[in-house]
């Protein structure tokens, strides 16, 4: 690789996933220059970056949302490649859009393909064209009492009546026999109106207990398209995920590769290129069925990457630039087992309500086996403008049981101060039975975790006895010299600028 | 030495025993041996159990670290002049301010009610975290100045008190 790929990339994004692609970048020797907002002039991922300019204020439509702004600054800067990470632009098909008209590339999948699975109706016409198994049931409102019966009998019972307008469970109902389906079509359509002023039910196959099994894919713009394989992301709270492991103990070697395939015929059938994943649901007695495509690197990528020793951001790259995918990739097999937490700032004791303040105290676990991918250290203020993940802890061990035991004791050893982390929470997650045991279904927190209670008394005395020291060697955390609170030289040097501003 | 200190209603009075690796606390009928580690972070041993603890003194507060479990307690003392345990300003004991820009979650006194040093009056709000201001002096509420639900600056006190000496 004598010739670089490009010969600049702007990092679209901020966080510990702008850190991710910064460290990529240098692995390739391709400088990066990093965006920032007002918000984030100290932050980590602002300092490592080769160059980085300051594109607005904190609020993101401002900054990491000024879809023109940004491009303005990849041209000014000389950047002829733009990385949108994950979340703000990353979906939006205006952006390879835009990239194409100003002669930049964009890493990541062309606009079709992300106009394509960003439609609900369309991507599930499609991928049942290709083969990929969609929840069955009815594709538009029912209007008479045969339709639902017919629909009922070909998905197979239990099934779920929707109202069209729905959400929050409202207009919906969970039918286990024939006999059960008039009443509850018509509960359901009376609760509809009453809540959404619209009496448009459908039906659908109603998935007991599902697993949410998603699969790595990459393609090339040579014909290849590979997967690497799945990812569990059962855990959830409040319809995001916390928790993701592989391999999933629900899989069989050939479930494994029936979801690969369908997974990879989903890609092709959708032109898709780049790094992508198909998410599923999978049922108690392994039927899957396809729920979306995610069109970006997934937030949790890097339990595929250390059980399958592969690196996905630096595939984007090559790929983006019209290289084939590395060799070694073709014969990818699964090692171990591998899982991440996410680190929120968030409080699991409040209802997971972010929680915002600056970090006084910083340090991570380390060990082998153990990642961490963050866009926080000490000293670093975290505010609520955006998305409050600060970090994500990986662990990679040779068997599930190990990887669990490695990850409580990462999870204790990663000391955040300053503001409230779920690590105590994930901890508990993970030593609860049930988890260990693998029942991980998407109701697992609230089935599970509902009556939690932290017994705090016997750490308070604990606690007590340390900040009495530290309190009597008359100790505020500056005059101790605390080294991971300091503020860093990049703070104290002065007034300065990399580069110069952007024209507003 | 005692180094008085509060975690939510409960205060925790530590008597500090300093050696030459550290000191010895006792806090009601434990005796814990504390160790420093690392600026911030501590050895704290008990009947041969030993934690690793990290805690940073800050505005009043201690934020601490027992292997996962998160707390924050308060230090009770005079001259703190910011954020949380005794908001009160010295000399302006009788006004209760908010200790930064907020939200009044809940007035925990009314108007005429009999108060003491310490006591909680009023959780504030701010930056999306429950603040508790307590009382710095003996008294009665003479004003309320905010309801539930009221946003707070850092110019207007939220309760006035009469203070008894």
């Amino acid at each position: 690789m004598s010739d670089k790929l490009f010969k600049k990339i702007l990092v679209a994004n901020r966080g510990e996933i702008a850190v991710r692609i910064i460290n990529a970048c240098r692995l390739l020797r391709i400088p990066s220059l990093a965006i920032y907002s007002t918000a984030d002039t100290d932050s980590v991922h602002a300092r490592m970056a080769d160059e980085a300019v300051e594109i607005g204020p904190p609020p993101p439509l401002e900054s990491y949302l000024a879809l023109d702004k940004i491009i303005a600054a990849a041209k000014s800067y000389n950047c002829d490649a733009i990385h949108p990470g994950y979340g703000f632009l990353a979906e939006n098909p205006l952006f390879p859009e835009k990239c194409e008209e100003a002669g930049i590339r964009f890493i990541g999948p062309s606009a079709e393909a992300m106009r394509l699975m960003g439609n609900k109706v369309e991507a599930r016409i499609k991928m049942t064209g290709a083969g990929v198994p969609v929840i069955p049931g009815m594709k538009d409102a029912g209007a008479d009492l045969r339709m639902f019966e017919e629909a009922a009998q070909e998905a197979g019972y239990p099934v779920l009546i929707k109202a069209a307008a729905g959400g929050g469970g409202k207009g919906m109902r969970v039918v286990n026999q024939p006999e059960q389906l008039q009443e509850s079509v018509e509960a359901a359509r009376r609760e509809a109106k009453n809540a959404f002023g619209d009496d448009t039910v459908y039906l659908e196959k109603y998935i007991e207990n599902p697993r949410h099994i998603e699969f790595q894919v990459l393609a090339d713009h040579h014909g290849n398209t590979i997967h690497l394989f799945e990812r569990e992301c059962s855990i959830q709270r409040r319809h995001q995920k916390i928790i993701e492991e592989t391999p999933s103990v629900a899989m069989t070697p050939a479930l494994r590769a029936q979801m690969g395939q369908a997974a990879v015929r989903a890609a092709d059938a959708s032109g898709y290129r780049n790094a992508g994943t198909v998410e599923f649901l999978v049922d108690k007695n392994g039927g899957f069925y396809f729920l979306e495509m995610n069109t970006r690197i997934q937030v949790e990528h890097p339990v595929t990457e250390m059980t399958t020793g592969s690196d996905l951001v630096v595939e984007q790259i090559r790929i983006a630039a019209g290289e084939k995918m590395s060799e070694y990739l073709f014969d990818a097999s699964q090692r171990g087992h591998a899982i991440e937490c996410r680190i929120y700032a968030e409080d699991a004791e409040n209802n997971f309500f972010p929680s915002s303040g600056d970090i006084l105290y910083y340090e991570e676990p380390v060990g082998p086996g153990i990642r961490i991918d963050s866009g926080v250290t000490g000293g670093t203020t975290v505010g609520v403008e955006y998305d409050p993940i600060l970090a994500k802890l990986i662990v990679h061990a040779p068997t599930r049981d190990l990887a669990i035991a490695k990850m409580i004791n990462a999870l204790r050893d990663y000391r955040i101060l300053g503001i409230k982390t779920s690590r105590k929470f994930m901890m508990d997650v993970l030593a609860h039975p049930e988890f260990r045991a693998g029942r991980t279904y998407t109701d697992f927190i609230e089935k599970n975790m509902g009556d939690r209670e932290v017994d705090v008394v016997p750490a308070v005395e604990v606690a007590a006895a340390a900040s009495a020291l530290a309190m009597m060697r008359k100790a505020p955390a500056t005059a101790m010299g605390i080294k991971t609170a300091k503020p860093s030289p990049w703070q104290t040097i002065g007034p300065w600028e990399i580069g110069m501003r952007i024209a507003k | 030495m005692i180094q008085q200190l509060l975690y939510q209603d409960t205060a925790l009075d530590a008597s500090v025993e300093p050696n030459n690796h550290g000191a010895e606390v006792s806090i009601g009928d434990s005796k814990y041996v504390v160790k420093p580690l690392a600026p911030g972070k501590y050895s704290v041993e008990m009947n041969g159990i030993r934690h690793t603890v990290c805690c940073v003194i800050k505005d009043g507060r201690v934020h601490v670290d027992v292997e996962g479990v998160l707390l924050e307690l308060t230090i009770p003392s005079e001259d703190d002049d910011m954020a949380g345990g005794d908001a009160g300003m010295v000399g302006e004991k009788d006004k209760i301010y908010a200790p930064m820009p907020g939200k009044v979650v809940k007035l925990l006194v009314g108007e005429g009610d009999e108060v003491t040093e310490k006591q909680p009056l009023v959780i504030v709000e701010a930056m999306k975290m429950e603040n508790q201001v307590n009382s710095a002096a003996n008294g009665t509420v003479k004003k309320i100045n905010f309801s539930d639900g009221d946003q707070v600056d850092t110019d207007t006190p939220i309760i006035e008190l009469e203070i008894t000496e």
